[in-house]
C-alpha cells in the first residue's frame, strides 16, 4: 500500500484545513533517521473541519481504518460534528488527524508550539522540537522512547550550536 | 573502510548515551546535513523501497 506524504500534505493544504504535522513525519523533519508508515496531523475538529479533511481525500477511497468493517468516510457524515480524531486509509496512504496531542495539548497549543517550514510545494507547520519530545515522552511506546533518544541528541546539538553564536 | 564510529569531541551526554545504546550516529549526522525538505524526500525514497520489499515478501509468501 502506497504512502505519499507530500501528496497528502499538499491536498490537506489545498482543502484550507489549518493543521500541524506531528508524529513520525515530524520526527523525520527534525532529522531522526527512522521510517514511519503514516502521516499524523493535529487540526481543529468540528463538522466544517472534518468536511475539509474529507474534501482533501474524497477521491482516494478514504475509510476509517481502525473500524472493524473499514467504514467509508462518506458514510459517516452524520457523525462528523462529534469526531475528535480520524484515522484514515486512503489510496495515498494512512492519514491520522488528531484533535489534540498528549503531552502538548489541544490544537491551539500545538499550533503555538509549532514552526512554519517553507518547502518547494508549500508552507507547512511542524511541531517544534521541545513539544515533539514532550509528545513522544507522553506517548511512551517503545518506538516513541527510541525517537526521544534520537530527538534529545538533536536538541543537544542545536543547543551547542546556539551557544557558539 | 569498515571502522568504528568516531565520537565527535564535542559530543554531549545525550549523544554519548545514544552511541553507548547502540545507535548509528552517522545516520543522524548525515540527516542533519540535509534541509527538512530533503529529509522528507529521502524518507519517502526509503519508504517506497520498504513498501516494495514488504509487498514482494507478501507475494513470495503466498506462492
Amino acid at each position: 500500500m502506497a504512502q505519499n506524504d507530500q501528496a497528502l500534505l499538499t491536498r490537506l493544504k489545498a482543502s484550507g484545513l489549518d493543521f500541524v504535522v506531528i508524529g513520525g513525519v515530524c520526527v523525520v523533519y527534525h532529522g531522526v533517521p527512522l521510517a514511519t508508515f503514516d502521516l499524523d496531523v493535529c487540526c481543529p475538529f468540528g463538522e466544517a473541519n472534518v468536511r475539509k479533511i474529507e474534501s482533501a481525500v474524497k477521491d482516494l477511497h478514504p475509510v476509517h481504518r481502525l473500524t472493524a468493517n473499514k467504514l467509508p468516510l462518506e458514510e459517516t457524515r452524520s457523525s462528523f460534528g462529534s469526531l475528535k480524531n480520524v484515522y484514515l486509509q486512503t489510496d495515498l496512504g494512512k492519514l491520522d488527524c488528531l484533535g489534540e496531542v498528549a503531552g502538548v495539548g489541544n490544537f491551539d497549543e500545538v499550533k503555538r508550539q509549532s514552526v512554519v517550514s517553507k518547502f518547494s510545494y508549500g508552507e507547512f507547520r511542524f511541531l517544534n522540537l521541545d513539544a515533539l519530545i514532550a509528545a513522544k515522552k507522553a506517548a511512551g511506546r517503545e518506538r516513541d522512547r527510541e525517537a526521544v533518544r534520537w530527538l534529545e541528541c538533536i536538541k543537544e546539538k542545536h543547543d551547542q550550536q546556539k551557544e557558539l553564536f | 573502510m569498515n571502522g568504528e564510529y568516531v565520537m565527535p569531541p564535542d559530543a554531549g551526554p545525550a549523544w554519548r548515551a545514544a552511541v553507548k545504546y547502540g545507535f548509528d550516529m552517522s545516520l543522524v549526522e548525515e540527516s542533519l546535513k540535509l534541509t527538512p525538505e530533503q529529509r522528507l524526500a529521502e524518507h519517502q525514497r526509503v519508504l517506497d523501497f520498504l513498501i516494495e520489499v514488504q509487498e514482494a515478501g507478501q507475494t513470495h509468501g503466498t506462492k
